[in-house]
């Protein structure tokens, strides 16, 4: 084992540079003085309660949201308002408490080959979160995220503002879902493969995506599993979009048993419980179409299609998905793309939890010159506290010719 | 009525040939705790008499995301009933021995587990596996003669058949001494209590 570990560290390991978008929200633990883990299953990956949540519009299940939370908001106009509207605004309410968290990110680096073999780089990344309902029916989730990017500060600030006819309808503003990946909500520290493919003018689903979205969940037969579906359209390429056209993404999922993909209690009946299970099976399918520009270069059309699923069984989380591309640049041959992970993850003990994933890709797999990345990322999640995290990851590159890019980390988080 | 109440179940639970004494009162002051609430004072013991628990169930709610009671003293044998009021998932189970170590699993709104505690003595604290924040406590006594105080710290036994006693005071966190008392045949007798870390 020690040969082993000796082997690896050898290979040479450099930092990751990765974007994390954190998406815990201590700001709902003290609105409704609950544990992180009411909603989490290791921030900020969500648990089955968690993602109900998100789909009631950051509510609690069943209208109970008024019931469940311990802090009372500030009314912006009494309810009988509604009865003069249009001769008044229609009244609303906002959080009784300043709906901000904090999500500090630190990282400790190890390059065998470098120069500079340890590195601290804590503070990696600062994001000032915020996020709550505004009165029955709108909701807002944003953050202010300051980065260190090889001693560059980068400033992202990204919102959306949603509003939340009910859960099988919201319309969404600002920074939207067209990721299909959970890359914002995983337990890793490395992003998923497909979040982080890019097209060849340089588009990938990881950045933030500003535009309109449609989209909603429902539960299924007998208030278990259910569905969800999102569609949207996008700039693709920036705050301000750097070409004419616009992008459209889509995704649904199915949901076979679990907790309802909109809460209730409705047939939960079961001997084990613990807040990280949620027996069932997902499937989705989603889709992008969009256009990629790059400086002296011509458009690109480009076509995402792929698929996902998701299984949860007691302490054990098997994932994957699967992504296509095809794209199109004038003047050029077409480039067809496949990438695809599998994950797995199985919890030790609530605070412990194992994972592996394998991720695989081509960037044309039309052409043998360009050889496949395939890599595997063992790692161990600790949860010293339920908002204080630390994350112990490798990343083996299986493929010759990137083995010298293998990369271990350590990545502590915190949220307040 | 309340008052009425109790009184007519302690007569049917003591049977006929047991004189309804005096009450205990009193304040319990909490040193270092947020107010003096969910204190139970209980007389530790009634010698050569044998109290059977009551035939209905007691009960805790999951109502909001919390227990409630937070602090539940009850008679040895006595059933308690769990019951989801909420319109998401709880669950309750114990690590304490004395109460089996038992899990209930998970079950729906309106609908409820039960437990009966066997243990003389047991104080089992109540946890819901999905919501870490959740707790509460079942303490399991001999007799019917306890009470839980209040945020102020008052509190009220009621109805203690006379004689010497030892009276006895729990808190989840903090610590008391037990105090001797002598409760009339009718009238009130006063104990008052601090407790600290």
């Amino acid at each position: 084992m020690k040969k082993v570990i000796v082997a690896l560290l050898s290979a040479g390991f450099v930092a990751v540079t990765l974007t994390p978008d954190a998406s815990a929200i201590p700001a709902f633990s003290r609105k409704y003085k609950t544990s992180c883990s009411t909603c989490h299953y290791a921030a900020p990956m969500l648990n089955g309660f968690g993602k109900a949540f998100k789909n009631n519009g950051y509510r609690y299940p069943a209208g109970q949201d008024p019931e469940m939370r311990k802090e009372d908001p500030v009314s912006l106009g009494s309810e009988s308002y509604k009865r003069v509207w249009p001769d008044a605004i229609w009244p609303s309410d906002i959080p009784g408490t300043t709906p901000l968290s904090v999500w500090g990110v630190g990282r400790i680096n190890y390059s065998a080959l470098g120069d500079v073999k340890w590195g601290f780089e804590i503070p990696h990344e600062f994001e000032l979160l915020y996020g709550g309902t505004i009165g029955e029916d709108f909701s807002f989730f944003g953050e202010v995220e300051i980065e260190n990017e090889d001693n560059e500060t980068e400033i992202a600030f990204p919102f959306a503002l949603q509003y939340d006819w009910t859960p099988g309808l919201h319309i969404r503003a600002g920074a939207v879902h067209a990721d299909p990946s959970p890359t914002h909500l995983r337990l890793t520290r490395n992003h998923y493969n497909i979040a982080s493919f890019r097209s060849r003018n340089g588009w990938r689903f990881r950045d933030d995506h500003y535009g309109l979205e449609l989209w909603g969940a429902g539960n299924g037969a007998k208030g278990r599993g259910g569905f969800t579906y999102r569609f949207g359209i996008v700039n693709g390429q920036g705050l301000t979009d750097i070409n004419p056209q616009k992008d459209f993404y889509g995704k649904v999922t199915y949901k076979v048993e679990g907790l309802g993909e909109i809460g209730g209690t409705e047939g939960g009946e079961s001997q084990t419980s613990q807040f990280y299970i949620d027996n069932s099976l997902t499937i989705g399918g989603f889709f992008y179409k969009g256009t990629a520009s790059k400086v002296g270069v011509a458009d690109e059309d480009f076509t995402v299609l792929g698929g996902d699923v998701d299984f949860w069984r007691d302490r054990f989380i098997a994932n994957g998905a699967l992504m296509y591309m095809s794209s199109e640049i004038p003047s050029t041959p077409d480039r067809k793309s496949l990438a695809y992970y599998l994950q797995g993850n199985y919890v030790f003990y609530p605070w412990l939890i194992g994972i592996v994933r394998y991720e695989w890709e081509d960037k044309d797999t039309e052409k043998d010159a360009v050889k496949p990345v395939n890599a595997i990322i063992p790692g161990v999640t600790v949860m010293a506290r339920a908002n204080v995290k630390l994350v112990f990851e490798f990343k083996k590159f299986l493929d010759e010719e990137n083995k010298k890019n293998d990369t271990f980390g350590v990545q502590i988080n915190f949220g307040l | 009525m309340k008052s009425v109440l109790s009184r007519s179940l302690l007569l049917f639970l003591l049977g006929a040939n047991v004189i309804i004494g005096g009450d205990i009162t009193g304040k319990v002051k909490a040193v270092g705790a947020k107010n003096s609430a969910n204190a139970v004072i209980y007389i530790e013991s009634i010698e050569d008499k044998k109290f059977d628990p009551p035939k209905d169930p007691a009960t805790i709610d999951q109502k909001n995301l919390m227990f409630i009671p937070h602090v539940l003293p009850i008679v040895a044998g006595t059933t308690v009933k769990f019951l989801n009021s909420d319109d998401v998932l709880h669950n309750v189970f114990t690590p304490d021995k004395c109460a089996e170590k038992f899990n209930l699993g998970t079950w729906p709104k309106g609908q409820t587990r039960s437990f009966t505690f066997k243990n003389l003595g047991c104080v089992a604290v109540m946890l819901c596996n999905v919501h870490p924040d959740m707790e509460a406590y079942v303490v399991v006594l001999q007799n019917p003669y306890f009470a839980v105080s209040a945020k102020d710290g008052s509190y009220e036994i009621k109805g203690v058949p006379a004689g010497k006693y030892t009276l006895k005071i729990w808190h989840e966190k903090l610590k008391g001494q037990a105090v001797s008392v002598e409760v009339p045949a009718t009238g009130t007798v006063t104990a008052n209590f601090e407790i600290r870390r």
